[in-house]
Order: C-alpha cells, then sequence, then structure tokens
C-alpha cells in the first residue's frame, strides 16, 4: 500500500482524536459568559510581539528564558521538516526545493536541530539538576514525556537526513546531518529503511504530541499568544466590576466565569513563576497562584462536581491573597488570578463566610466609615496637635483636597507622619483642605475582600462627599486610596485627578517650593507599596524625595515591579495570622538586614505599622529604622521651631 | 410561630461621652449610636428559630438609627420591620418601652418574645421580666441557647461556675438572650442594600400603665485614672525604672 493514504489516515485520526480530547474545553469556552476583549486591536498586538516575540517576561529569568527562546525559534525553523514531512507524503509532488528546501532552509534546519537539543538539554538541566522551587506542584511526568517527544521529533529527523545522505543525497547544505551520515555507514545501516524507519518514528512522534497536547501544559503552544492578545487593557488598579447580568454578586461555578477567566486556566504553562513570588505562599499559607489556576483548570478538564467555593478551591486559600498582583506582573502568559480570587471571595461575603476578624471589620466599615470602629468624629483629631488649623473642603474651595485615609488619619503609630506632611504641604504654601469627618474609609480593600455592596456605599459616600468640594487635584496618604479613587471610582463615573503625596512632594521640590537641609548621604532602603508602585507605576517619586532629602538609595533585590508585598493588603490586615509561618513584613525586614542600611523607607502609612511590627517582633528595631519617606524631609528653616523638634525626636523614636 | 426580637439602639461606646447641662442625663447630640450586642445576638436566635421551624420574625427597634438596623435585621432574614416611636430622645428606659413592647407582641399575635438579656442603658435586665409579667408569659434570661421542641422551647441558661441548665418552657414566653447558637452572621453589602428598598413599618408609643416611681438626679462620667508609663525599650533602663518603681510602692526592698 502507498504511504499516501496510510499518512492521510492516521493524521486525519490523530486530529479527529484531539478535537476529541478538546471538546470539553471548546465547550467551556463556548458557554461562558462574554468579556470584551476585542478593542484596541494594534494594542493588543503590540502586547504578543513584545511578550512572544521578544521574550520579554520569559527573560526575567535568564536561564529559562533563553532555553525557551532556544526551543521556540528552533520550533519554527524545524516546523518546515513538519511541512515537508507531511506535505511530500500527503499531496505527492509536494516540495520544498524549489525556494531552497535543499539549501539554505536544509542549512537552518540542520542548525536548529541542534540548538533544539540544546534548548531541551538545558531545559533537561534546569528541571532535573537546579530543580527551582517554583516547579513545586507542577506536572512532572506531562514535562517528561513532552521532552522525549521533541527527543524523538528531532533525533529522527535528524537520521532521515543523515539516511537520505547515505543514499547518495547531497550533504553539503547538512553539516550535522553528514555527520549522522558517517555515523549511520559506521553503524552499517542500509540507507533507504533506516530513512523511512526515522520518517515514520518522527510522524509517529508529532502526530504522537499534537493528540497529547489538549491534557498538557503545552496547550500553551496554541494558547498562549491568544491569552495574551486578549488580556485586560483597563488600568491594573482597577477590579472588574460585577457583571449586570449576574444574579448574585459572585461565582460559584467555573461556568460563570467569561470565556477569558476561562482561556486563562487552559494557557497556563505551570512555569510557577507567580508562586515565587506570592507573599502568601511564602508565608506557609495554603495559596499558591500557580495551584489556583491548575486545580480550576483540572475540574474545568474533568468536568469536576462539587462546589467551587470551598471544594475544588479552599476558602483559606481565598482569604490568604493580598492582592498584591505579583503573580500577575510575574505571568508571561497574562493570566488573570485577582479577577478570580475576588469574584469567588464575592460569593464566600455574599453568604456571610468570613472569619470574625474580618466580619469586625467590616461591620465597623459598615457602621462607621472605617476598620478601627473609632468614630468619625474623631477622624480628624490628629489636627489638633498641630500648630495651624487645617481648612475643611467641605466649606471652603481648596486647591488641594487632602484624602487621609483611615490609618493615617487614627493610627497613633502613623499619625506623626500625617502631620509631617501637613507641615511640609503648608511650608511649601500649598492651598490644601481635608474632608474631617465626611470621609470614609476608601474601599479598596473592602472590594478586593469581596465585600462588592458595601465598596459601592463607601465609594458612593465619598464621591457625593468629593462633588460637595470646590478643588482642583485630590491627594492621598494611603496608595490603598490612591487606587480606589483613581481606579475604582471610574466605575461610578467619577474621574478625578488623584496623586499620591510622595508625588506632591517631588512636585514641590522639583519647583523650588520647599527649601531642604541635605542630610549627609546616609544609606536607606526603600520598599515600594504594592498599590503606588505595581498597580500606579509610582516608582520614581519616592526615590527623587529620598535623594532629594540627601540620602543614598540602596535598593532591595526585590524592588519595584518586584517589590515583595508586606502582607496587608486586599483585607489581610483584617484577618488573622493561623497558619502562617512566616509574615511576609518580617521576609522583608530579613531582606533589607542584610544589605546593611539603617533605615527602612516606606511610603504606605499600612507599610510604617506593618514593619514596626515587623521588627519589633525580630528584635532589630534598634538596627533597622522604620521611617515615611515624609520623616526623611528636613526644612531648612521651619514656619516654628518646634517642628524640626518633633521630627527628629519623632526618627529618634520611630 | 411568630416572634418578636426587640433591638435597641445605645450610644457607641468609643465615642466622648459627655453629660447633659443639667447632669441628669448623656449629651446625645454627637454621639453615634450602635445596636445592643445582646439584641445582635437576640435577632440571630431568632432568625435561627426560623431556619430550623419556619418561623416569622418581626424585628422592632427602637432609638437613633434604627431604620438602619432594622434594614439589616431583612438583610438577615427578619420578615417585618417596624420602628418603634420613642419617647423624647433619652436613655432607653425598660420600664418605659415595656408597655410599647407588649401591645406590639399582642397586635402581632407573637408566641415568642426575643430581647437582649441586658443593654449599657438597662444593665440589670428589667426588660425581660417587665415584659413577661405585663404578657402573664413565662421568661427565663441569660440564654446561650434556645431550640424548640414540639410546641415547647428548651432554653439552655448559663449559670455561675460553668454550669448550664436546660429548661423547657411552654410558648409563648419572653426570653433573655446572652449569647445566639451561633455568632451573629455577617450580612454583605449588596444584600443591605437590596434590604433598603424594604418598607419599614412604625408603631406609637404606649403606656406602660407603671406608676411613676423613681427619677434621676444626676449622673457622674468615669473619674479620670491614672496613665501609664512607657518604659522604655533599653532592658537595663527597664530594668532599673522598674525596681526603683517596685521599691517606691514598697513592692521590694532595695
Amino acid at each position: 500500500m502507498s504511504e499516501t493514504p496510510i499518512l492521510w489516515i492516521v493524521t486525519l485520526a490523530a486530529a479527529a482524536l484531539t478535537l476529541w480530547r478538546s471538546r470539553r474545553y471548546i465547550a467551556a469556552l463556548a458557554q461562558a459568559p462574554g468579556a470584551s476583549r476585542f478593542d484596541q486591536p494594534w494594542r493588543r498586538l503590540e502586547g504578543v510581539a513584545i511578550a512572544v516575540g521578544l521574550h520579554r517576561k520569559m527573560l526575567r529569568k535568564p536561564l529559562s528564558g533563553i532555553l525557551h527562546a532556544l526551543i521556540f525559534v528552533s520550533f519554527f525553523v524545524l516546523f518546515t521538516v513538519t511541512i515537508e514531512a507531511f506535505g511530500s507524503r500527503l499531496f505527492p509532488g509536494f516540495s520544498l526545493t524549489p525556494i531552497g528546501g535543499d539549501s539554505w532552509i536544509a542549512l537552518l534546519q540542520d542548525l536548529f536541530a541542534v540548538l533544539m537539543l540544546l534548548g531541551l538539554g538545558l531545559a533537561v538541566y534546569q528541571r532535573y539538576a537546579l530543580k527551582p522551587a517554583r516547579f513545586r506542584g507542577s506536572s512532572g511526568s506531562d514535562a517528561a514525556i513532552i521532552y522525549v517527544l521533541i527527543l524523538l521529533i528531532v533525533s529522527s529527523l535528524l537520521i532521515e537526513a543523515g539516511a537520505r545522505i547515505v543514499g547518495g543525497a547531497d550533504g553539503s547544505w547538512r553539516p550535522v546531518g553528514s555527520l549522522v551520515a558517517d555515523l549511520l555507514r559506521a553503524l552499517d545501516l542500509a540507507a533507504h529503511p533506516t530513512e523511512r524507519i526515522a520518517y515514520w518514528i518522527h510522524i509517529g512522534a508529532i502526530l504522537a504530541f499534537l493528540v497529547y497536547i489538549p491534557g498538557s501544559k503545552h496547550r500553551h503552544m496554541f494558547l498562549a499568544a491568544p491569552n495574551i492578545y486578549f488580556r485586560n487593557l483597563e488600568p491594573a488598579g482597577t477590579a472588574p466590576a460585577v457583571p449586570s447580568e449576574r444574579e448574585n454578586p459572585g461565582v460559584t461555578s467555573l461556568g460563570q466565569f467569561d470565556w477569558k477567566q476561562q482561556l486563562d486556566l487552559l494557557s497556563c504553562t505551570e512555569c510557577g513563576r507567580c508562586q515565587a513570588v506570592c507573599p502568601a505562599y511564602a508565608s506557609g499559607l495554603p495559596l499558591s497562584p500557580k495551584m489556583l489556576i491548575t486545580d480550576m483548570r483540572d475540574a474545568l478538564a474533568n468536568d469536576a462536581s462539587g462546589p467551587l467555593v470551598g471544594g475544588i478551591i479552599a476558602e483559606e486559600t481565598l482569604w490568604a491573597c493580598t492582592t498584591c498582583r505579583a503573580c500577575m506582573e510575574a505571568c508571561p502568559v497574562e493570566i488573570e488570578h485577582l479577577p478570580k480570587i475576588i469574584d469567588m471571595r464575592r460569593h464566600l461575603v455574599d453568604e456571610g463566610h468570613v472569619s470574625p476578624m474580618l466580619q469586625d471589620a467590616l461591620t465597623n466599615l459598615t457602621r462607621l466609615g472605617n476598620s478601627m470602629g473609632k468614630p468619625s468624629k474623631m477622624r480628624a483629631r490628629w489636627t489638633k496637635e498641630l500648630g495651624f488649623p487645617v481648612k475643611d473642603a467641605r466649606s471652603e474651595p481648596v486647591d488641594v483636597l487632602w484624602f487621609v485615609g483611615d490609618y493615617a488619619s487614627y493610627d497613633p503609630r502613623v499619625q506623626d507622619v500625617t502631620r509631617k506632611v501637613a507641615e511640609l504641604f503648608t511650608a511649601a504654601g500649598v492651598d490644601f483642605g481635608i474632608l474631617f469627618d465626611a470621609e470614609r474609609n476608601s474601599g479598596n480593600d473592602v472590594r478586593r475582600a469581596g465585600e462588592e455592596g458595601l465598596f459601592e456605599t463607601l465609594a458612593q459616600s465619598n464621591i457625593d462627599a468629593i462633588r460637595e468640594c470646590s478643588f482642583n487635584r485630590i491627594v492621598t496618604t494611603d496608595p490603598h486610596s490612591l487606587n480606589a479613587l483613581k481606579n475604582d471610582y471610574r466605575h461610578f463615573g467619577a474621574e478625578f485627578e488623584v496623586l499620591h503625596y510622595t508625588a506632591l512632594l517631588a512636585e514641590l521640590i522639583a519647583a523650588g517650593k520647599l527649601d531642604i537641609t541635605a542630610a549627609g548621604g546616609a544609606l536607606v532602603t526603600y520598599h515600594d507599596p504594592c498599590y503606588l508602585g505595581r498597580y500606579n507605576g509610582g516608582f520614581d517619586a519616592p526615590r527623587d524625595l529620598i535623594k532629594a532629602a540627601g540620602y543614598t538609595l540602596h535598593d532591595m533585590p526585590r524592588c519595584r515591579e518586584n517589590s515583595f508585598c508586606c502582607g496587608a493588603g486586599g483585607g489581610r490586615i483584617w484577618q488573622g495570622d493561623d497558619g502562617v509561618k512566616e509574615r511576609p513584613s518580617e521576609n522583608r525586614i530579613r531582606e533589607a538586614l542584610s544589605l546593611g542600611v539603617d533605615m527602612f523607607v516606606v511610603a504606605c502609612p499600612k507599610d510604617k505599622v506593618m514593619y514596626t511590627a515587623a521588627t519589633d517582633a525580630l528584635g532589630v528595631a534598634g538596627q533597622l529604622k522604620v521611617v515615611d519617606v515624609a520623616e526623611l524631609i528636613s526644612l531648612r528653616e521651619a514656619p516654628a521651631a518646634e517642628t524640626d523638634d518633633r521630627v527628629e525626636g519623632c526618627a529618634i523614636n520611630g | 410561630m411568630k416572634i418578636l426580637v426587640v433591638l435597641r439602639m445605645i450610644p457607641d461606646s468609643a465615642g466622648e461621652l459627655e453629660l447633659t447641662s443639667d447632669g441628669r442625663g448623656i449629651d446625645r447630640e454627637w454621639l453615634d449610636f450602635q445596636l445592643n450586642d445582646f439584641d445582635d445576638h437576640a435577632l440571630e436566635e431568632a432568625i435561627l428559630l426560623k431556619e430550623a421551624s419556619g418561623a416569622t420574625v418581626v424585628a422592632v427597634a427602637i432609638g437613633e438609627g434604627s431604620n438602619r438596623v432594622l434594614q439589616m435585621a431583612v438583610a438577615r432574614g427578619a420578615d417585618e420591620a417596624i420602628a418603634l416611636e420613642a419617647e423624647g430622645d433619652g436613655m432607653i428606659d425598660s420600664r418605659a418601652i415595656a408597655g410599647s413592647i407588649v401591645a406590639l407582641a399582642r397586635s402581632k399575635a407573637a408566641d415568642l418574645l426575643l430581647c437582649g438579656v441586658q443593654s449599657t442603658e438597662d444593665l440589670f435586665g428589667q426588660l425581660v421580666p417587665y415584659a413577661g409579667a405585663l404578657l402573664g408569659w413565662p421568661h427565663v434570661s441569660g440564654s446561650s441557647r434556645v431550640g424548640i421542641e414540639a410546641s415547647a422551647l428548651r432554653v439552655t441558661q448559663e449559670r455561675g461556675g460553668g454550669i448550664a441548665a436546660t429548661y423547657e418552657i411552654a410558648l409563648p414566653a419572653v426570653i433573655g438572650v446572652q449569647t445566639a447558637s451561633k455568632a451573629p452572621r455577617y450580612v454583605s453589602g449588596s444584600k443591605l442594600r437590596e434590604a433598603s428598598k424594604t418598607a419599614i413599618g412604625k408603631a406609637p408609643s404606649e403606656p406602660a400603665g407603671f406608676e411613676r416611681s423613681a427619677e434621676i438626679v444626676a449622673l457622674r462620667l468615669p473619674g479620670q485614672r491614672g496613665s501609664g508609663e512607657n518604659l522604655g525599650d533599653n532592658p537595663e533602663n527597664v530594668a532599673d525604672r522598674l525596681a526603683s518603681i517596685l521599691a517606691a510602692k514598697g513592692f521590694a526592698g532595695v
């Protein structure tokens, strides 16, 4: 029997089998709720080109990036071999020879076969010798099967080319093929049978690969690029709203996730970069962003019965997340972990499944607008100890409306910093005012804890209060408030110009409005708050301030986009430490201690609280001072002499 | 079965209390009000009974912020919400409100009246005995579990020394709830927003028929106690300072 009909039969059979093995995914995606991810095609394509073409995120881990790039590029070159192998037999007469199949293409195939093997070797070395922790929980057998199939495909094509050369073909464009030919001659193997056996091994391995893919993480060969293309183009800080067609705020089954959320599950490559950067995972809590995705993916693949929330995904897993967004930042295929976690938390909250501590905080927020349970009338109490009155923005127009936030207003550990910021604003002649008892918690973390209804209530209350005021810009102390006001309040049609106090201070210094005595260049390190840096790109203003104040910045290894969360975000600050082996804040302080700096500079009220507690717990408060960036700035001639004294005293105590 | 549950609004203890100019009341103008914690448990027990045996729950609230709390009660599962008009805006006096509560229990044909065992304005838990006496119903205070079996209630009451007594009581009855069988549930913001559309009924104040017997002549704020001293974080200084304080107070010789 001729080879053509046999190849047609096995190819079609393999294709059918592949489709059959993909049936559940296809059905799931076809039935999933809609998501609007079709706008801005050029921007989307540009992202794909950078992520796939340039391997930008992949190369953040150089070895993985390079080995993947080798395999990836070699795959495209060697695809010409596949085209030729199938084309020549499926359509007799088909050949790449007219466009160089026997010359330059042959040379490229030869060289990239070797590069593919090199990439494969590095992958094997990485997985079995280096054993990075991020692979913990990834399927080892899946990777091994793929390695064997790639090895079979590449070695069979080299043997086939070698056998052809032994049979009299021209080997001048195939240096590697010629070496294999020499080997075959030495082994005294007959040319034609060897070529045919190698050909069918090649075909068999490729079809096996195809059939295998639907059940393997290697789906990403087909799905990574679309998943990146359909990525979220909204600002990182806008949490997805509850779709209007949804009956309840949360999600109780995989089928309620829109098609992009489900495509995410299928695109995961199990690379574990998310797991490696996750503060919850590092602290020993039962959350790995990778396993979160693969557990849901496996449930989707197996049509698993049983509940999603509290079944496939444990409640403790969902509550462990700090919403720091490090996982999404690290993911090379743009998987969106947080929208899924928030949607599942929304279900838990709607059902009243919250821990007692979180319940207290949310009840306080419902009743009083702050998590501490303090009366609203005490919100502006910190202004009493200032040497000057603060304008009430509700009753007189101001240039800058200062949204102070809960921790900066109420927490005695932070109030000194808040007063220092007020003094700096005043010294620079900023016309500012606050909302006094009309301010409520911004709702940033309420929303991310899954309490959408309460978030709406808080947001609406703040928006109403803000709209009553006459102002030009809003400045916030807390990066969390910054994020909510800037990004989340857009859902209510409120578009304010919002900036962080570090941005305003940097602007004032650049404009020469603050007269600063520079310190002597002492070494400090700086912690990027998640909601200022990763979420809103505020990396440089705090660094500019540190420099302007006369300090030398020594960044920690994990800085800027790769900053390591303090552990307080997304409502974690209202949860207990049960199951935590090492608090993220203490992990971070250890990182800073290894640098040999004296000060740990922060730009978030929660960080001041978290890291002060961490240095106390580690007994290193005398060694490493936690100071807010505002506390570093000392005015040359303060309007009142006692201002400077208090600041210095504060720095000593802090 | 129909359950009437009483929700009293009390001054938020985190606020700063100030006396009125005549020194006989608390200045309520600048205070935040919150639901009495024991009443929160009474509400929870009512909802748990409803879930276990299909009762109807009528929530009646008294004091500033009643509407907000009644919406919360509806969001948690109450079937009807009634704001009771209060006389004046002073303290919620159990002797004074008992008549209104009893009138409501009769007009709503309630079989069970649940109240918190006490409130900051009724520390001695008088509402339950007053209501029980006026209605002529049996009453038990200090429950930590209320269950229903056949047509009788089984009520567990906490006693001292870790002892708990369980009563069987015929309905109708009045129970003063100390803790619900389960901690009060969390009700989400979306359910609260949904419940904010519920119509809230009103009930007039009814006299209890008690003769005037006593009235407050003076209230006093807690006295200012001595403040603490921070001994710092230098172990040697702390030890020295501690030793000298102990010596000065006569606890240790030097």
